[in-house]
């Protein structure tokens, strides 16, 4: 019976595990948006300006008064009362990774084992999720995909949300090493706190996984007859500070703890989740660790705290001086609510233009690609969407989007659903 | 008649026929007198000193002011020791066996009415020894488990001789009951209002079972309507659930309380039931770390701070009090609860009453225990000290006439200043220093040093110390016996040579140097006699929100009602209702009311979600049984859930509180308004609302994503779930019919839930995804002829639009969650927008407390998903929900005469870059932006406080408390930001 069961789930997982939307494929004309409100992120609002790129990427971006010319074949858009802005970046998914999360046969984000340094996340990505083009409808043009689980669960990709292949999609296919340093105090499912005893013995766990590994690859420097070891080859960027070392860590003392390891360790960190980073600023500045903060849709963690504790945090991080960037705590289906993060902490006191940038170029900045992305920039990619309106707001819609200059389908399942539906009531003469 | 059994039991029991005594019979005088001493006759009348209590043939025949001996009496000397009854235990808790099921016991593993404390071994030898320690000569025994646990039975205390067995003073002195259940993962109940449901079908059971019973059940025939119930509850809230069983069936009952009482005392004092209360007093919490520091709550160090005036706060209200020794960490330690309990101003007489003459009356035995007069059992207890005071020393026990000399070591206390002369080569030392009997410092002129061991035992004391800081040489030992002035004793030093020396005790220690670090008691009283916040902890508040007369100026009103969106409007607000609104150049003028100016600012009703788990006590679902239509969430609403004050904040103002969806029939729903400090839970409710109950299909009940264990209940697929529901209806239905013709059925409240649902006065609010069952649901409500209340998340709802409108009164659905599991996978945010225009009645729910604290953007969502007017997408967070739920003539729209549920808003409701500044209920401000900022300074401040008080209590301090103090504290995040309906579980 139960064998059964499972065949069953296996040839029916790929079905529904396929999206259907149109894809595009690399650009092929020059593209301009002529008299649009170019918001760049890094030199300001060019109201009535013109962006223009070829080949994927932005070749010129002017200013209303400023004469320029576009090339021949040059495909125009006009964009008169609209907006441009670079793609929102997820800085901290699993899209890809995940179709459904309670079905087993379709998650790809938690290898066996706790230390599984050599999983790749972008090998996994599927490029026909049905979750890509529902992100992408909301903005979000690239995403971080984080592998999850055990210690040192593998390496995170840079991957943007369109392509035919997971190497198309792939910004960067290693954008560094995953490390979930251990908690002490571990929340039990009904809320109440627990010790977690085994919690030093991990970090030491770790903190010999990494030792090893940089002894191996000192020996194998030296002596090529050494037979490969792909698990311990897989910390060598990490190690040479090639790639950050990301590690994920909320709590004050885990935070202390793991910096001050990743430090004596000689590694490049990257701090995600980061709750108690206020905690600890100096040590965050001193060793020049940029935080990639969890959303500001989460309870506070205390009784006792403020009731808008989450929504702070960005806001008192501005101000702190440290380098930082905002990610969504929302499932990975629902990546495309980040803008939704951004804005509640506008409404608790972060500068708007700050929390924009906190979910593009500081995005970018945190996973390794700020020279490819974030910002509308002359010689970054045309990853970038034009809106009817500011894409913190609920109500502002996405009219279109181009990453790396493909000119991407905006409609989703969903869309296709809603649409298929209304047919059915337009039949029935309910609606018009 | 309830005494006489146990009278001639006792008659019978005490000349027991014995066998022939192996060598001489012992001969003993059958008189005896105890003299001398000061006797605590009873509570409130002056003690007798040196008054004689004469006692015969187990009985107290004569207390003798005068002091009187009887000749031929054997005399006790009580010289300077007191005299009480021997004090009552109202329950010991003991294991009882359970029979074999026999046919006629109760279905449930749960109800063991039938049983009796007496069925088993009783009380353990052991704890009978300590009891007797502590200077309790009885104790009303009762069986630990389950939830009808079975018959108490008050016995004595004594060391039972040879073959007899513990003399019962009274069986059947009440029914134990408990808020725990026993049995494995799959027997009902599990979850706390399952056990509420349990208790009330039972009750209902046996009165029914009284007039109409044919067969016998013993179960039922051990819960007669004079049968006093004792609820043993775990916290204050558990305790106002047992009030209300016992006022439902009219039922005499007792709680056994928590110690935890004093955090909701207005709502307790209004039960008026007596509770025999534990001195289980929290332990401090400790913060010795910065991390410990954020992680412990106020509310565990309030607990903490004030568990030990629980006794006297209670006794001050009025409530009837009895002391147990149960639910210590150790009950030995009775007695030092009972000093902090006085020093936190419980008085001797309070403390006396409360273990003698008040339980011997709750237990129906006062006619022979709790006072010292003539004619009551000869239970007296002969203690060095006072009831409360510093000390209390147990020096003998007397049972039924019974001599139980208690063995307590003689103890000195060292502490204090003791003389000394002791030349030890270079040094001088003129003087031992004891702080403790483990504790002291030797003094040589102005030197000294602190005693490296210090053993006190018995008489004895021993002591170390190193004479080179004193200007001796090498290590010294001492040793000396003591009596309470002098100290003689002997020693070696570090030669070897032995000498001889003695000490005279001077004098005390200087105040500041004993433990007591409190600065006066005085000040210490006054830091206690404060106020106690409700909900007890962080932003709790000590009285509610005025209601007054209001007008509300506002840039824009958003009334969700006939006058739709008004801009420059105004409000006026009489008696929690809406009086008025419109633009405010119609305003009426000359009106008495406070201005409420939110010019700038945006206005709109009170927000509602439809679907919410906030503050639901001990399980969201009573997943045991397939159909649970008896089980009520109105029953376990947890007004302590801080979930509340966040929800607040974000203008949320009312609440369907669901059961969750493991079932298919699951249980009743409450509608609550967010009245956050109320003192009962009760008064959260929204009075008037219809009931409604929660419905679920799919993969939830089928239980298809728990794994292989759970393979068995039925039903495990969609066709099953479609077959129990109409299997149930059906049987609804004939009930109803049943009891249309007048026959004597019994009540089944599973049925009469259903029945309710085909009368349409109990709306189905069924948790649904996919079309198929939504349709499937449809027809069932066709066949059986009602309305369907809402489908909740009714993701595939947009696929079957025409058969909701039809028997629905509406949608209650998530905006933008899909792809959690495979049933959700066709979700879609333009879920709501179709609805909407096929004319279904739609709104977004939270099913999350974090989503539930700014519902204004999920509605939001359904301008941005498929183009709704912001006006009608406001609806799907304010009417609407109000529509479904049956509450639209309350609240729901800003219109005259509806309640005044509004929030203020620093601007659009439907930008997310808004948030809310003020939150009113029935016109009461419950929550605004500047309140808020006062009580986070408050919360800063007391936290601060009782830091600085923790970080100066001694180590040990640490270690003595039940640890009750978090207890509560674990519900408040049930399923923390996530869904409780499992789906968020399962998805993890």
């Amino acid at each position: 019976m139960i064998r059964i069961l499972s065949s069953i789930t296996l040839v029916a997982t790929p079905a529904f595990a396929q999206d259907l939307t149109p894809k595009a494929g690399p650009q092929r004309a020059p593209v301009a948006i002529l008299d649009a409100t170019l918001h760049t992120i890094d030199r300001g609002v060019i109201p009535g300006g013109t962006i223009w790129f070829e080949d994927g990427v932005i070749r010129g971006i002017h200013g209303a008064s400023e004469d320029f010319a576009l090339p021949e074949d040059t495909r125009r858009i006009n964009g008169r009362g609209l907006h441009v802005y670079p793609g929102l970046i997820g800085a901290n998914t699993t899209v890809g990774l995940q179709e459904i999360s309670s079905v087993r046969a379709t998650r790809d984000e938690n290898e066996v084992g706790d230390m599984t340094p050599e999983a790749r996340a972008a090998v996994a990505v599927n490029p026909d999720s049905t979750v890509i083009p529902v992100t992408r409808q909301n903005g979000v043009l690239t995403v971080g995909v984080i592998p999850a689980g055990g210690l040192v669960p593998g390496r995170a990709a840079v991957m943007q949300l369109a392509g035919w292949t997971w190497e198309e999609m792939a910004i960067e296919q290693d954008c560094g090493l995953v490390v979930q340093w251990p908690s002490r105090s571990t929340r039990s499912r009904r809320g109440g706190r627990s010790e977690n005893d085994g919690a030093d013995e991990q970090r030491q766990q770790i903190d010999k996984a990494f030792r090893e590994a940089r002894a191996y690859l000192e020996a194998r420097a030296n002596d090529s007859n050494l037979p490969t070891d792909i698990r311990l080859e897989a910390f060598g960027p990490a190690l040479r500070g090639e790639k950050p070392v990301m590690i994920r860590a909320d709590q004050l003392e885990q935070i202390q703890s793991a910096i001050t390891w990743a430090v004596d360790l000689g590694v490049r960190p990257v701090l995600l989740g980061g709750r108690d980073a206020m905690l600890c600023l100096d040590l965050l500045r001193e060793h020049d660790v940029g935080v990639v903060i969890t959303g500001t849709h989460r309870l506070p963690k205390r009784r006792d705290a403020a009731v808008d504790e989450p929504f702070r945090v960005p806001a008192r991080l501005a101000e702190s001086g440290l380098r930082w960037c905002l990610a969504s705590s929302s499932p990975f289906y629902n990546e495309r609510n980040l803008p939704y993060h951004a804005a509640t902490a506008v409404a608790h006191g972060l500068d708007h233009d700050t929390a924009l940038r906190a979910i593009t170029l500081s995005a970018a900045e945190m996973l390794g690609v700020g020279d490819k992305l974030g910002s509308l920039t002359v010689g970054k990619l045309a990853t970038l969407m034009i809106t009817d309106g500011d894409p913190l707001e609920y109500t502002t819609r996405v009219r279109r989007a181009f990453v790396s200059g493909r000119d991407v389908d905006l409609s989703s399942k969903q869309s296709r659903l809603a649409e298929k539906y209304r047919e059915k009531y337009r039949q029935m003469g309910l609606i018009r | 008649m309830r005494s006489v059994v146990p009278f001639l039991l006792a008659a019978f029991s005490l000349p027991a026929q014995r066998p022939p005594h192996n060598g001489p019979e012992p001969a003993a005088p059958d008189w005896q007198v105890l003299t001398g001493g000061t006797v605590h006759t009873e509570p409130g009348k002056p003690p007798l000193d040196g008054a004689s209590v004469v006692i015969r043939a187990g009985r107290i025949v004569a207390v003798n002011p005068d002091g009187a001996t009887p000749s031929g009496a054997r005399a006790w000397d009580c010289s300077g020791l007191s005299i009480y009854a021997a004090f009552l235990d109202a329950h010991v808790g003991v294991d009882a066996p359970v029979d074999e099921s026999r046919p006629t016991d109760h279905w449930s593993v749960n109800v063991l009415a039938r049983r009796s404390a007496l069925g088993g071994a009783g009380i353990d030898g052991k704890t009978a020894d300590t009891l007797r320690k502590l200077g309790f000569g009885a104790a009303a025994i009762a069986p630990n488990d389950g939830v009808f646990r079975g018959a108490g039975a008050v016995v004595t205390l004594e060391v039972p001789q040879d073959g007899e067995r513990r003399h019962v003073v009274r069986s059947d002195c009440y029914q134990s009951l408990g808020f725990r259940s026993r049995g494995d993962r799959n027997d009902y109940p599990r979850a706390q209002m399952g056990v509420i449901a349990l208790m009330r079908q039972t009750l209902s059971d046996a009165d029914w079972h009284r007039d109409n019973g044919a067969s016998p059940k013993p179960d039922l025939e051990a819960l007669t309507a004079d049968t006093t119930l004792l609820f043993d509850t775990t916290d204050e809230l558990e305790a106002l659930r047992a009030t209300k069983v016992a006022r439902e069936f009219g039922r005499p009952a007792l709680l056994l309380g928590s110690g935890t009482e004093f955090r909701r005392l207005d709502a307790l004092q209004a039960c008026q039931l007596p509770i025999v209360v534990p001195l289980a007093f929290a332990a401090p919490p400790r913060i010795d770390s910065i991390q410990a520091r954020e992680s412990v709550t106020l509310r565990q160090m309030l607990t903490w701070e004030h568990a030990p005036t629980n006794p006297r706060r209670l006794i001050d209200r009025g409530l009837t009090v009895a002391l147990t020794t149960g639910k210590l960490g150790k009950r030995s330690r009775f007695h030092d609860r009972l000093r902090k309990a006085a020093k936190h101003g419980l008085t001797h007489d309070q403390a006396h009453a409360a273990l003698t003459t008040t339980p011997a009356r709750l237990l129906g035995v006062d006619d022979r225990l709790g006072r010292i007069a003539p004619g009551l059992m000869a239970n007296l207890v002969v203690v060095d000290g006072r009831l409360g005071g510093e000390k209390f020393e147990t020096r003998s026990i007397w049972i039924r006439g019974r001599h139980h000399e208690i063995e307590t070591p003689p103890r000195v206390e060292l502490a204090g200043r003791w003389s000394a002369a002791l030349g030890l080569g270079g040094a001088q030392v003129d003087a031992l220093e004891f702080e403790t009997n483990r504790k002291a410092t030797v003094l040589a002129g102005d030197m000294k040093v602190q005693a490296k061991r210090v053993r006190c035992r018995e008489r004895q004391v021993d002591l170390t110390f190193d004479a080179e800081p004193l200007g001796g040489t090498g290590v010294v030992t001492l040793n000396a016996v003591v009596d309470p002035k002098r100290m003689f004793g002997s020693g070696v030093d570090a030669s070897g040579r032995r000498f001889g020396w003695s000490a005279r005790r001077t004098g005390e220690l200087a105040a500041e140097a004993g433990a007591n670090k409190e600065k006066s008691d005085e000040e210490f009283r006054a830091r206690l006699d404060v106020e106690l916040p409700v909900p007890f902890g962080a932003f709790g508040v000590t009285e509610l929100p005025q209601k007054r007369s209001l007008i509300v100026r506002a840039d824009r009103i958003w009334t969700s009602g006939p006058n739709g969106v008004v801009d420059n409007g105004a409000m006026l607000i009489r008696d929690g209702k809406i009086a008025w609104v419109g633009p405010a150049s119609e305003a009426p003028s000359g009106i008495d009311a406070a201005l409420v100016d939110a010019s700038g600012l945006q206005v709109t009703p009170g927000l509602i979600d439809c679907h919410s788990h906030t503050g639901i006590s001990r399980g969201v679902n009573e997943g045991t049984q397939a159909v649970t239509s008896e089980v009520r969430v109105q029953d376990v609403i947890n007004p302590d859930d801080i979930g509340w004050y966040r929800e607040l904040a974000g203008g949320l103002t009312a609440a369907n509180q669901l059961h969750g969806s493991a079932n298919p029939i699951g249980g009743q729903n409450s509608v609550v308004k967010l009245r956050w400090g109320v003192d009962h839970p009760d008064d959260m409710r929204l009075a008037g609302a219809p009931g409604g109950i929660k419905f679920a299909l799919g993969e939830n009940v089928k239980q298809s994503n728990r794994g292989n264990d759970y393979r068995t209940r039925y039903p495990q697929t969609r066709m099953g779930v479609e077959a129990l529901m109409v299997d149930r209806f059906s049987r609804a239905r004939d009930y109803a019919e049943s009891l249309a013709r007048g026959d004597k059925a019994r009540r089944d409240l599973e049925l009469e839930a259903l029945a309710e649902i085909l009368a349409g006065t109990r709306f189905v609010h069924c948790h649904s995804y996919r079309q198929d069952e939504i349709l499937m649901l449809c027809r069932i409500a066709e066949q059986f002829d009602f309305t369907i209340g809402t489908f909740q998340h009714g993701l595939e709802c947009y696929k079957v639009a025409e058969a909701v409108r039809k028997v629905a009164r509406g949608a209650s659905i998530f905006t933008d969650w899909w792809a959690y599991k495979f049933e959700v996978f066709d979700a879609i945010p333009q879920n709501g927008a179709i609805l909407h225009e096929v004319g279904v009645t739609v709104s977004f729910n939270s099913d999350s407390n974090e989503l539930a604290r700014r519902m204004n953007g999920e509605a939001a969502k359904g301008v941005k998903y498929g183009g709704v007017a912001p006006a009608d997408a406001l609806k799907f967070v304010t009417l609407n929900p109000a529509r479904q739920l049956g509450v639209e003539d309350r609240i729901g729209s800003l219109e005259k005469g509806k309640d005044a549920d509004f929030v203020i808003w620093s601007g659009d409701p439907l930008s997310s870059m808004s948030r809310c500044l003020a939150t009113y209920i029935d016109g009461q401000r419950y929550w605004s932006d500047e309140q808020d900022r006062e009580l986070r300074r408050a919360v800063r401040a007391e936290r601060e406080r009782l830091f600085q008080i923790l970080l100066t209590l001694d180590d040990s301090e640490f270690e003595d408390g039940e640890n009750n103090g978090d207890d509560a504290a674990l519900e408040y995040d049930n399923f923390p930001g996530e869904c409780g309906c499992c789906d968020a579980e399962e998805a993890r």
